[in-house]
């Protein structure tokens, strides 16, 4: 956190560590909200955020980021402030950021589930009795390897940037090279949110089947990540049609996987090289 | 994921906002505490207060604690407190139940090996297919009963979060569920998160049976739920077979469901374990669940399970997906490996732990304590009042202090805390070397009240 955001933390009161990221979301919402209580949320946004709110009584309140550069307009936060919540009796408002740590992404090994919470103390200590009550602790040894992958020196994770970089860029030219509509090169993360060519009049549900079927690669919907607001009197009706336009693909795979997508991709293009999959 | 420099508000804008907002995001303002169901060890053992200049120095000073208001009462945990009590005193840790000694050599191997196989991404959300096929084996062999691995094994982080996701996948707000005290503190937690109405029927001692009288007019029509903890920890009780029966007929009458932590169930040395699912009519209506942990001397791995039928394992496996959403990868593949260990390797663990159980008990009882029978897990459970002191978390203060040994007060583990109050816990996780070394701690120095 030092090294990386010039924060000092204090690890014995400001870190919970979890059970993954996963469980550290959960352990905090737990920890924190009342059955009634309003979460924001910035879609598109992860399936599992809205989902835990909701098993912990709470209610995920949905701000819409806007295609197709997914910016904040911040007349629709303020509204989400106020319009949801009649009583105007808010006590406090809580700020989660969920950062997905280069380091464990580095060390490619997402399934050893090591994750933590940082907060002031009297947060990180109300996470850490409550991530006890859900799981107890984190694998013990991988807790003890994680402090070992904390310790890489940087030059490791530069290398590591620039591979990944180069799988994003290859992703993105195959992407944009078939039809998807590419606004901006992602700039963190593993995945790229493309928008489904103009052309292609399937949903992203659809289009998955058929790439699926007929291509053989699979890739996430983006409707999974949309979670619809009904319109209010402060909200006119919009054409959220784009919520089921974007594909989420993932290229935090092997050159040769990424290589043999491209190519499975490639045999469903017509001769102009536009995706033609129906 | 959206990186916070794509919004586009400034830091201009933000202070356009109205000033109660800013003012509510500048401070934070305290919520009410009630006080705390825990024995009073904090001010030494407490994790937030720990001292620490360099952190006053950068830090503003201590807010107070933050919590949704129906997990107020949860803290730290006695085991975490008395475990660190024991590191500053120097205590021989007869507390908190986890082994001094460490699992088989063919399990690590196992996990090492996964590991260097590169088994280290995500597994399926529930369960690698190999652990939840060995789990239904392993099963089938205890119960009898077959059931399908695919659609009736949940792989959950430990039998910890097996029960969060049984409680938070099948309860409703309000829904009463029914628990016997002496019970492990997280099944009060994970109810409490659930919303739901716990009912408590103690069990008493010298013999921890289930009073009938008192459990048939506790069900009422919004009983939703029973949860039986057999082999029981704290007490060693194990349910027996009459006791299961009645139960059951009362479950079936009242169309309740019951949920099992059968954690212990291969440390059962008085009698066999019975699994509630084995019996007529029940399996239907049952969440099975277990861990690798104890039995196989890996507390710290978490790999844990459920087994249920499919209209049940449906709520488990939506809960768990919001929890943890997968469970850690190596560490399935040789759960898998060990729940294949040929019958030797379970008669050899009985023996092992029968001789350090009569380590312990011989020498509780020549100290001085009331030892009530227990049964099965690796806990007993002692009258501690010959010695004087006023309760069980005085006693287990004094114990640690003045003669340097652990137990932990089993007053936590009751909603009415003084049901509590006489009996203490202790374990007998731990090699014969630190048992005996524990044993003749206690005779030197605890001696009963004339």
């Amino acid at each position: 956190m030092k090294e990386m955001h010039g924060l000092d933390v204090d690890p014995l009161t400001d870190i919970a560590i979890c059970s993954g990221q996963t469980e550290a979301f959960a352990a905090a919402v737990f920890a924190l909200i009342d059955p009634g209580d309003e979460v924001i949320l910035f879609d598109p946004s992860y399936e599992t955020y809205g989902g835990c709110i909701t098993m912990a009584g709470g209610i995920p309140v949905c701000v819409d980021l806007d295609p197709p550069h997914w910016t904040s307009d911040p007349n629709k936060a303020y509204e989400a402030f106020y319009c949801q919540n009649k009583s105007y009796n808010i006590e406090q408002v809580l700020v989660c950021i969920i950062n997905y740590h280069r380091k464990l992404y580095g060390i490619k090994t997402a399934g050893w589930r090591v994750g933590w919470a940082i907060a002031s103390a009297c947060i990180a200590s109300t996470i850490r009795n409550i991530h006890t009550r859900i799981t107890d602790c984190a694998p013990a040894p991988f807790q003890e390897a994680v402090v070992t992958a904390l310790r890489i020196p940087p030059e490791y994770f530069e290398l590591l940037r620039s591979d990944y970089e180069s799988k994003r860029d290859f992703i993105i030219k195959m992407l944009a090279g078939v039809g998807f509509r590419i606004q901006f090169k992602p700039q963190g993360s593993v995945f790229v949110f493309a928008e489904l060519p103009e052309s292609c009049l399937l949903s992203d549900v659809e289009f998955i089947k058929e790439s699926i079927k007929q291509a053989g690669v699979v890739a996430v919907p983006g409707c999974r990540f949309f979670h619809t607001m009904p319109p209010s009197d402060k909200r006119p009706p919009a054409d959220l049609s784009y919520q089921q336009r974007y594909i989420r693909f993932a290229f935090c795979k092997s050159d040769a996987t990424l290589a043999a997508a491209a190519q499975k991709i490639a045999g469903f293009s017509d001769a102009r090289g536009r995706l033609k999959l129906f | 994921m959206m990186q916070l420099s794509q919004c586009t508000w400034t830091f201009p804008e933000l202070l356009k906002r109205p000033a109660f907002l800013r003012r509510s995001i500048d401070s934070i303002s305290s919520r009410s505490r009630s006080s705390s169901k825990y024995p009073s060890f904090m001010a030494s053992a407490s994790t937030v207060s720990a001292p620490n200049t360099e952190a006053e120095q950068t830090h503003n000073p201590p807010q107070p604690l933050q919590v949704a208001k129906r997990l107020e009462k949860f803290k730290t945990t006695i085991f975490t407190q008395m475990s660190m009590l024991a590191i500053k005193h120097g205590a021989i840790n007869l507390g908190q139940g986890f082994p001094n000694f460490d699992g088989p050599e063919f399990v690590k191997e196992a996990a090492i090996q996964a590991i260097k196989d590169g088994k280290n991404q995500y597994a399926r959300g529930y369960g690698v297919p190999d652990l939840n096929s060995a789990v239904a084996d392993r099963f089938k062999k205890d119960t009898g009963l077959v059931v399908d691995p695919e659609k009736e094994v949940t792989v959950t982080s430990g039998c910890t979060e097996a029960i969060a996701a049984t409680m938070l996948g099948l309860i409703n707000p309000g829904d009463e569920v029914i628990l016997f005290a002496p019970f492990y503190d997280s099944y009060e937690a994970t109810l409490s998160m659930a919303g739901a109405q716990i009912k408590s029927i103690t069990l008493r001692p010298p013999d921890f049976a289930v009073p009938m009288d008192e459990l048939k007019s506790a069900i009422s029509k919004n009983t939703r739920a029973i949860l039986i903890n057999t082999p029981h920890n704290p007490t060693g009780k194990m349910f027996t077979r009459e006791e299961l029966n009645v139960i059951a007929s009362l479950c079936i009458e009242n169309d309740v469901l019951v949920f099992t932590d059968e954690v212990y169930d291969k440390l059962a040395f008085e009698m066999d374990h019975i699994s509630m699912a084995s019996l007529p009519g029940m399996y239907e209506r049952t969440v099975t669940m277990n861990s690798l942990g104890k039995t196989f001397s890996l507390t710290g791995w978490k790999i844990g399970w459920t087994v249920a039928p499919p209209h049940l394992t449906w709520g488990v496996r939506q809960a768990h997906s919001f929890l943890t959403f997968a469970t850690c990868t190596p560490m399935q593949w040789a759960a898998a490996t060990a729940l294949r260990a040929p019958d030797s390797y379970y008669e050899e663990l009985k023996r092992d732990y029968s001789a350090k159980k009569a380590i312990l008990v011989e020498g509780l009882k020549a100290v001085g304590f009331r030892v009530y029978p227990s049964s099965g897990t690796y806990f007993v459970v002692v009258d501690h009042t010959p010695f004087g002191l006023k309760d069980d978390i005085a006693f287990c203060e004094y114990l640690i202090k003045e003669v340097g040994v652990v137990a932990i007060p089993t007053s936590v583990f009751y909603l009415h805390p003084e049901d509590g109050k006489n009996l203490v816990r202790f374990t007998f996780c731990k090699d014969e070397g630190t048992l005996r070394a524990a044993v003749e701690r206690m005779k030197e120095k605890l001696k009963p009240k004339q």
